[in-house]
């Protein structure tokens, strides 16, 4: 071609425009760019380090704020679910803050705001499922595509704990909406309807089944955040309760008393502690591991769930003064003279104080009261004295702090980073202590007609119930403010840094603890079931069981009415300026409504296959 | 109005081979000029335009003959010419004028503009007549639009480009929300940029110096767009910078400075005394029969006769005593100590506005040196850019420098366009608040209480720590804190080109485009001792982003003409990349907080908080495109593209897209029966379809992926504080990814009467998106990992947009308006809605819905009051029933009474319905300009009509969550049993019912604004010694609005928020949680040229 040899340019530059097709023509070009940047894929994860990586994600999804749009909803200890709708606690902190859980407290659980919380547990839930799920596939693949990957024995382990935190889940979702749908790992249409409540239970007690057959005794590798053989019967003695089944929950649950590894905590304080030592001793069934200061840069690991229920003002945390004791709790740990429950020898009375109940030797008390709610003038751990100042906006949510997932200063349990550090803390959250399932197995004595066994087992809450009560607890110099107006308050803590004391140390001065055996074996099966369902509150007051547990014994509607309206000379409504304005609670508040959008999302064909519990 | 490229355009004048002889005629004439002007006499004089205005570089040229020259700035020329010949004088822009010499030796004359659809624009890889193209395209009136202060040209669009909407924020430097006929995605509706040929996606575009743009033209439909196929869906807008131009150098100095204040303050709307808000939270505590409560008594002593206490917070070692009410009355100031023991006295009305608020001032200086000849032109640009915000401590501020130059050799044709920017914005205000806005300065932080003081007794910052005084932070401490917080961004962008004309019907180019970009941002917290939610450990973090995208594109034009047919085809091919690299860290516990130690070592802070990661992507496509234009005699226009992309984001099985289009123009005055008619003297119809793509998601989705991270999936299983790693999956993949699409269908007219004095642009559109790329909701059963992006929602627009404009020697004038209507056809098949984005403290207000616009506003109906207390009894929910029907939870006599809008009986979420939408009925805007001797006087309005606005403020103004301000007619305009048909409702405190999300917060956010105005004098030269022309002006910006909107402005930014599949802000516009307020800038300016 004439113009080609006469002009180079022409030839240069076409050849180069061709060069650019051919070069970037082949797939390759954007084959390349395709690939997924800083992510894993199901292939990096088909091996043991893969399938144990994916059991912890199961693991952590106990409590778990991530990708669910808040955390107090989705809080392991279900505080805003079943303490703060029961008689337990109030929402707390100011009007303003989180209203959604306004609702919740007054029952209006059909409300946008409420939902939104609703929507938080439902999610999280299911997650926990999903990453059960997710584990047990991974481990089906990799025991068909690399068997000598895994060991008999960690396979088996797996398996079991894959297992067992599905039902864990499940039983979450069975606790809060009765019906809910069931998935297993090989289910792919996640657009199920919902079982039957009895279904569920069906369900939850076979994984558990299957879950005790292949775990063992001990937690596998001696990590003690990991469920053993001994968890799932627990749990299976637990299930079978809420179903009712008591017979068999007597079997079961006598099965782990008798023979299982777990016993009570020496004294009370131990229970709920930020030390170290004591984090996951015997009481331990399962447990929310919290972890902080562990290059998590927000404390996510932490007790994040929680973070909002410590005092706020002056106090140590600042911040933010959420799930508030009700005067009616702290009216219930007060004793008679013979150091037993006044609510059962006063019927009538023990209620009737509407007086904010500060430091006093003239009215005995429980001394579980001064682990479970921070009252003015009682030292709070190690943090000093409560005081008023403490109090976000008292005349909204009360004179009271909660304590039990309070950690000691001294502990070094504290945060370091994240929003507010000091309200993070590595306080493991009880999901099942040994003394719930103590009480339970005294409930399904009960129920048996075995009225003996269930006075031992209430007293032997009550004799440990009496080894300690709150001492000086003395605040580290760091803390001065504090360390002196202790000092001033109680001249004789000026040295004494003991957290926990003997109920008749001589320290104490803010209260008089009392809480005794009860002296003869219980008269009827009425009176052993009042007194064991009023050890059960006692004992596990604020730890998010108490809504759960009205709902078991089906005395929720009568017991929360009478909680608003008038119990033992007093009542909520009178206490509370907001609680007037609560709905009666009522039969459709058996169960939470199930989120309006995950039944929306449920559609098939324009119907939704999720329903509804009665009376949503 | 495009700046033509002499060389560029000859061969679309078909004309091409008088061009090759101008070339070489010139050479010629430099050779033989002494013997040739020996012959001849000088001509001089002066060309002007229509207005009066000296016009510079008219090229000057004596007909046959080679000899030519260009008019220098007053517009004067001296040329030498036979006494017979005929002058012609050309400038892009005017019509073509010609003069006999008749002997004369002074000849001036006077330019007439050029008729519309004379104009020649840039478009697609080309340059077109506006006469050939078919679909629909406007340009920018540049002059209009840098009447306007914004760091980004593309906050100037929408006053002059019917079709765009612009949302932006006051803030300095601000982000743009541009949107082209509406919006045809759920995420990602960005339009496709195109910057001297070079392809960026990009919502700021704060690095390209707004002065150095000469043309901004806006492809609004497919058959034009479609030539971009790839990322055209949401319109393509092409922007051309300043070119070299012929002549001796010039340099031209804009220098302006002004002051801005915000158009409309928070103490415009709130009190500002703290007694007038007390008699506010008395009365609804009154109302509701509740005491007021111990902590307000405790600051504002008895409520009967309430007074402003000497403290409002003291922290108990400093009390000695108390008063009855238990307010400190006796302190011990000396016990104070930071951030332990803090004192802080009442104030009897802080203006927080005032304190945060105030005048800002702008000054933006530019330079630039254009010159060439023949072989080459050059042009080089200069310039600062510095805003502060109206906010304290925050700014802005720009240095460019951009150089253009383009080499001719022989048919050879080479250059580069680059422009290099450094840009810094301070402060730790967003610019447009992402989740949760509340916490910024300007969400409630700003409505804190008058009764807090700004600085406490010793002059450290004071917060409301008292009781029942809010959890809001200090919004000055907010601002003070983070002022050295930093956001810096470096950009090199431009392109390296070459061209060849093979023949004169023959071109062929290629261009390699870059855009290299480098981000850091350093941000720190400090402790908020004076907080009521106090928090004592600071924190700080970093980012760094690294960002590379090159396109490489490479076109080969043909044009051929045989009588009256003309044709033209381009083929091309084209392949981009874009790699980004993202880097995020942080450390808390600073030792020295100071800015200088603000470095991630594990010696200045808490070493175990130290945390470090990144994040990548990248991605590619990969196109061949041709389009083929014939025009006959200029009466049939016909055009034909047709686009192939592969992108790298796609299903391999789905990756290539094809995208055709077509366009047809018929100009009916060109045919005889319309021929010399009067009134219509230019009238050309055009019809327009075509396809164009989206593939603007994140890369990777097309595999399912695998991750963790400490705070989501590792766990201390062993108990001991240690954590252990764990993975899920964090996204689903869809492999069967393919392109979404976005039909569109124009018909359009450009008419031209009276000879060009009216013009009339009027376009009607329909876009309808299918297989829309989104990520819709999924039951929660499946997981939490991102939702699978599939293609199945749908999408549609229809709409028109206009514009008349009127010119003539003194005054100009255009108007604009467009009209879109949005309605998403369908979400994944089966659910009908889902949600917005955000919630605000009392729940979601956005919904997506079938039927209804994007990012419609949700909520119950609120129905006035319940008008006495048996009316409420009888409608309050007791035992899930009530007396009357519907019945309504927490009906109380005052509050907002809720419709039953299905019918059931019950007040419930069922009843929530599409309460509002943010999208205008219609947005116009009118340009104006007038000239008198030497003075100018010019300005624009625009207008937006038919939005609304959800305003979430009223959760705090109106219903004090978190005890925040109020607005100042609150009390006056509460519902009583005298005015039952009062604005707000009944102030009560145990009212947890009538703040529900409902029509209540919704407002008409109708506005028509003055966008500016401006006063211009040319300096006549005899006054200007020293530069040859000179122009000073003084012009206002947003002087005044007319709304009935009740906000801070009606103007808002989106919210600026991602999702799994991309920015979705179309999901939550027109929201208003406290955004940065408009400007008003009052500056004085000066163009000089010498």
């Amino acid at each position: 071609m004439k113009i080609a040899s006469k002009h180079p340019l022409i030839v240069g530059t076409a050849s180069l425009i061709l060069a650019t097709v051919a070069m970037y023509g082949c797939q390759d070009f954007l084959e390349k760019a395709g690939q997924p940047q800083g992510t894993l894929n199901e292939q990096t994860l088909l091996n043991k380090a893969g399938v144990e990586g994916s059991l912890i994600a199961a693991y952590r999804a106990v409590e778990w704020n991530n990708g669910v749009g808040g955390a107090w909803g989705n809080a392991a200890s279900n505080w805003v679910w079943a303490s703060v709708t029961s008689d337990d606690a109030y929402k707390g902190s100011e009007a303003s803050d989180q209203p959604p859980i306004n609702d919740i407290e007054a029952y209006h659980w059909s409300t946008a705001d409420a939902e939104s919380y609703l929507n938080q547990k439902w999610r999280g839930t299911y997650e926990g499922v999903v990453r059960s799920n997710a584990t047990l596939r991974l481990l089906k693949q990799i025991q068909a595509k690399a068997p000598a990957e895994l060991s008999t024995a960690d396979a088996a382990g797996i398996e079991g704990e894959a297992l067992f935190l599905r039902a864990f889940y499940h039983f979450e979702g069975y606790r809060m909406w009765g019906s809910v749908p069931y998935y297993k790992e090989d289910d792919t249409d996640f657009k199920k309807a919902n079982d039957t409540p009895a279904d569920v239970i069906t369900k939850i007690l076979a994984d558990l089944d299957a879950a005790i057959a292949k775990l063992g005794p001990a937690p596998r590798n001696g990590q003690k955040g990991r469920a053993s053989q001994w968890t799932a019967k627990a749990y299976k003695g637990r299930v079978q309760m809420y179903a009712g089944q008591y017979a068999a929950a007597l079997i079961t649950l006598r099965d782990v008393q008798a023979n299982g590894p777990y016993g009570l905590e020496t004294s009370f304080d131990r229970v709920w502690t930020g030390f170290q030592s004591a984090a996951n001793g015997p009481e331990t069934i399962f447990a929310y591991q919290a972890s902080n200061n562990d290059g998590e840069p927000n404390g996510n690991d932490a007790n994040f769930g929680e973070r909002l229920n410590l005092p706020h003002g002056t106090s140590h945390s600042s911040c933010c003064g959420f799930h508030q004791p009700s005067q009616n709790l702290v009216n219930f740990y007060r004793v008679d003279a013979a150091g037993l429950p006044l609510s059962i020898s006063n019927p009538a009375n023990w209620n009737a104080s509407n007086a904010n109940f500060t430091a006093t030797t003239a009215v005995a008390v429980d001394p579980r009261l001064d682990w479970t709610v921070g009252r003015d003038g009682v030292p709070y751990k190690d943090w000093g004295a409560h005081s008023p100042a403490w109090i976000r906006a008292a005349s909204y949510g009360g004179t009271y702090s909660p304590k039990k997932n309070a950690h000691e200063i001294a502990s070094g349990a504290e945060s370091s980073v994240g929003w507010v550090p000091s309200q993070l803390n590595s306080v493991n959250i009880h999901l099942f202590r040994y003394a719930d399932l103590l009480l339970m197995l005294a409930e399904a004595e009960v129920e048996a007609g075995s009225l003996v066994n269930a006075w031992n087992i209430v007293n032997q809450i009550r004799t440990r119930a009496g080894v300690r009560a709150q001492g000086c607890g003395l605040p580290p110099s760091s803390e001065a403010a504090a360390r002196a107006a202790l000092v001033a308050a109680y001249p004789q803590c000026a040295s004494d840094t003991r957290i926990a004391v003997p109920i008749n140390d001589p320290s104490i001065t803010w209260a008089t603890y009392r809480v005794n055996p009860y002296p003869v074996p219980f008269a009827s099966q009425a009176a052993a079931r009042e007194a064991v369902r009023t050890e059960r509150r006692l004992e596990l007051a604020m730890e998010g069981q108490r809504f759960f547990d009205l709902k078991r014994y089906g005395t929720m509607v009568a017991d929360l009415n009478a909680y608003l309206k008038g119990v033992g000379g007093g009542n909520e409504r009178a206490r509370r300026p907001y609680l007037p304005a609560a709905e009666d609670p009522g039969a459709k508040h058996m169960n939470f409504p199930i989120p309006a959008i995950q039944i929306e999302l449920s559609k098939v064909g324009g119907a939704p296959r999720l329903k509804q519990p009665t009376g949503w | 109005m495009e700046k033509k490229q002499p060389r560029r355009h000859s061969f679309r004048d078909s004309r091409p081979h008088r061009w090759l002889a101008v070339a070489v005629g010139v050479v010629l004439a430099l050779v033989f000029s002494a013997t040739a002007y020996a012959q001849q006499a000088q001509i001089s004089g002066t060309v002007t335009s229509a207005y009066g205005a000296p016009l510079r570089g008219v090229a000057v040229r004596v007909q046959g003959t080679e000899i030519r020259t260009l008019t220098d700035q007053n517009g004067r020329y001296t040329i030498t010419a036979a006494p017979n010949a005929v002058i012609t004088y050309s400038l892009l822009g005017q019509r073509v004028a010609q003069r006999g010499v008749g002997g004369r030796s002074t000849i001036d004359v006077t330019m007439e503009p050029i008729a519309f659809l004379e104009e020649v624009v840039v478009t697609a890889y080309t340059e077109q007549r506006r006469a050939d193209i078919t679909g629909a395209v406007s340009s920018m009136n540049v002059e209009a639009a840098s009447r306007q202060t914004s760091a980004s040209v593309l906050q100037r669009l929408d006053v002059t480009v019917p079709g765009v909407t612009v949302e932006a924020s006051g803030s300095p430097g601000s982000r743009s929300t541009v949107r082209v006929r509406g919006v045809s995605s759920f995420q990602n509706n960005d339009p496709l940029y195109i910057v001297d040929g070079t392809p960026v996606q990009d919502t700021y575009v704060n690095w390209l110096n707004p002065n150095d743009i000469a043309s901004v033209q806006v492809l609004k439909d497919a058959s034009a767009a479609s030539i971009y196929g790839a990322r055209a869906s949401n319109g393509v807008i092409v922007i051309e910078t300043t070119k070299r131009e012929l002549g001796a150098p010039r340099a031209t100095l804009r220098v302006r400075t002004g002051m801005a204040t915000p158009v409309r303050g928070y103490d415009d709307i709130l009190l500002t005394n703290t007694l007038d808000y007390f008699r506010v939270v008395k009365q609804s505590y009154d109302n509701a029969g509740v005491a007021i409560p111990a902590e307000l008594t405790a600051i504002y002593g008895d409520p009967n006769n309430p007074t402003i206490p000497k403290y409002m917070f003291v922290d108990n070692p400093a009390i000695i005593s108390k008063d009855a009410f238990g307010r400190p009355v006796n302190v011990d100031e000396s016990k104070y100590s930071y951030p332990d023991v803090l004192i802080m006295p009442a104030s009897a009305g802080t203006n927080w506005w005032d304190a945060v608020f105030g005048t800002a001032t702008i000054g933006d200086y530019n330079l630039d040196i254009a010159g060439g000849a023949e072989d080459n032109q050059y042009g080089v640009s200069f310039n600062y850019f510095d805003q502060g915000g109206t906010a304290r401590f925050n700014g802005y501020k720009r240095g460019s420098a951009r150089v253009n130059t383009a080499f001719n050799r022989g048919r050879l044709r080479f250059g580069e366009n680059i422009a290099i920017s450094a840009d810094r914005a301070n402060g730790g205000i967003a610019n447009d608040p992402g989740g949760y806005a509340e916490d910024g300065i300007l969400g409630k932080n700003i409505l804190l209480e008058p009764l807090v003081p700004v600085y406490d007794i010793r002059g450290n910052f004071a917060g409301a720590k008292a009781p029942l005084t809010g959890n809001q932070s200090n919004p000055l401490k907010y601002a003070q804190a983070r002022k050295d917080n930093f956001n810096r961004n470096e950009r090199i962008f431009g392109n390296l080109f070459a061209g060849l004309d093979v023949n004169p019907n023959v071109q062929l180019r290629s261009k390699l485009g870059f855009n290299l970009a480098q981000r850091a941002f350093s941000a720190f917290n400090p402790i908020v001792p004076e907080n009521s939610e106090e928090s004592l450990v600071n924190s700080f973090n970093e980012e760094n982003n690294q960002y590379r995208d090159w396109t490489w594109s490479n076109t080969a034009n043909i044009n051929r003409k045989f009588s009256a047919h003309t044709l033209s085809v381009l083929l091309g091919q084209e392949a981009n990349q874009t790699i980004n690299r993202f880097l995020t860290a942080g450390i808390s516990g600073l030792l020295n907080t100071d800015v200088n130690s603000r470095f991630l070592q594990d010696a200045l802070g808490d070493a175990a908080s130290k945390n470090v990661s990144s994040t990548g992507w990248q991605t590619a496509l990969l196109s061949f495109f041709g389009k083929a234009d014939y025009n006959y005699a200029d009466k049939y226009v016909l055009s034909f593209t047709l686009r192939q992309d592969g992108s790298s984001n796609l299903g391999p099985k789905n990756r290539w897209g094809t995208f055709p289009a077509f366009g047809l123009g018929w100009r009916l005055t060109q045919e005889p029966f319309f021929a010399n008619n009067k009134l219509l003297s230019d009238v050309m119809l055009r019809f327009g379809w075509g396809v164009t793509g989206n593939q603007q998601i994140p890369a990777g989705r097309v595999v399912s992926q695998f991750g963790g991270s400490r705070g989501d999936t590792y766990y201390d299983i062993g108990g001991g504080n240690s954590i252990v790693s764990g993975f899920r999956q964090t996204s689903l993949g869809n492999p069967d990814l393919k392109w979404e699409e976005n039909r569109s269908t124009n018909v359009g007219a450009d008419i031209a009467l009276w000879n060009g004095r009216v013009n009339v642009v009027v376009d009607v559109f329909s876009r309808k998106t299918n297989n829309l790329l989104f990520n819709p909701p999924i039951p929660a059963t499946a997981g939490i990992a991102d939702a699978p992006i599939v293609n199945i929602g749908k999408m549609e627009n229809n709409g028109y947009d206009f514009s008349i404009g009127h010119r003539s020697a003194n005054w100009s004038v255009t108007w604009n308006g467009s009209h879109y209507s949005n309605k998403i056809k369908s979400i994944d098949g089966v659910t009908d809605f889902f949600y917005g984005p955000i919630t605000t403290r009392y729940g979601n207000q956005v919904i997506n819905k079938v039927g209804f616009p994007i990012g419609s506003f949700y909520g119950l109906v609120a129905d006035g009051y319940f008008p006495n207390a048996a009316d409420a009894a009888s409608h309050k929910t007791t035992n899930g029933t009530c007396a009357v029907k519907p019945c309504q939870d927490g009906a109380a006599m005052g509050r907002i009474r809720f419709k039953d809008t299905n019918g059931d009986g019950f007040v419930t979420l069922a009843d929530r319905t599409v309460i509002g939408s943010p999208h205008p009925d219609f947005t116009s805007g009118l340009d104006l300009s007038a000239r008198r001797g030497n003075w100018d006087l010019s300005g624009t309005v625009f207008g937006s009509f038919g939005n609304d606005i959800f305003d979430v403020q009223k959760e705090f103004y109106v219903f004090r969550n978190f005890s925040t301000n109020v607005r100042k007619d609150l009390l006056a305009n509460s519902w009583t049993p005298s005015n039952p048909n009062a604005k707000y409702p009944r102030l009560d405190v145990t009212d947890n019912f009538s703040h529900q999300i409902s029509s209540f917060y919704v407002e008409d956010g109708s506005y028509v604004r003055l966008r500016n105005v401006q006063l211009g004098y040319s300096v006549p030269p005899r006054f200007s010694r020293w530069t040859a022309a000179s122009r000073v002006y003084l012009q206002a910006e947003n002087l005044f609005t007319i709304t009935g909107y009740d906000g801070l402005d009606p103007s808002l930014p989106a919210a600026n928020i991602t999702g799994p599949a991309g920015d979705i802000r179309d999901q939550y516009r027109g929201i208003d949680r406290g955004s940065y307020p408009s400007n008003r800038v009052i500056s004085l300016g000066l163009v000089t040229t010498f």
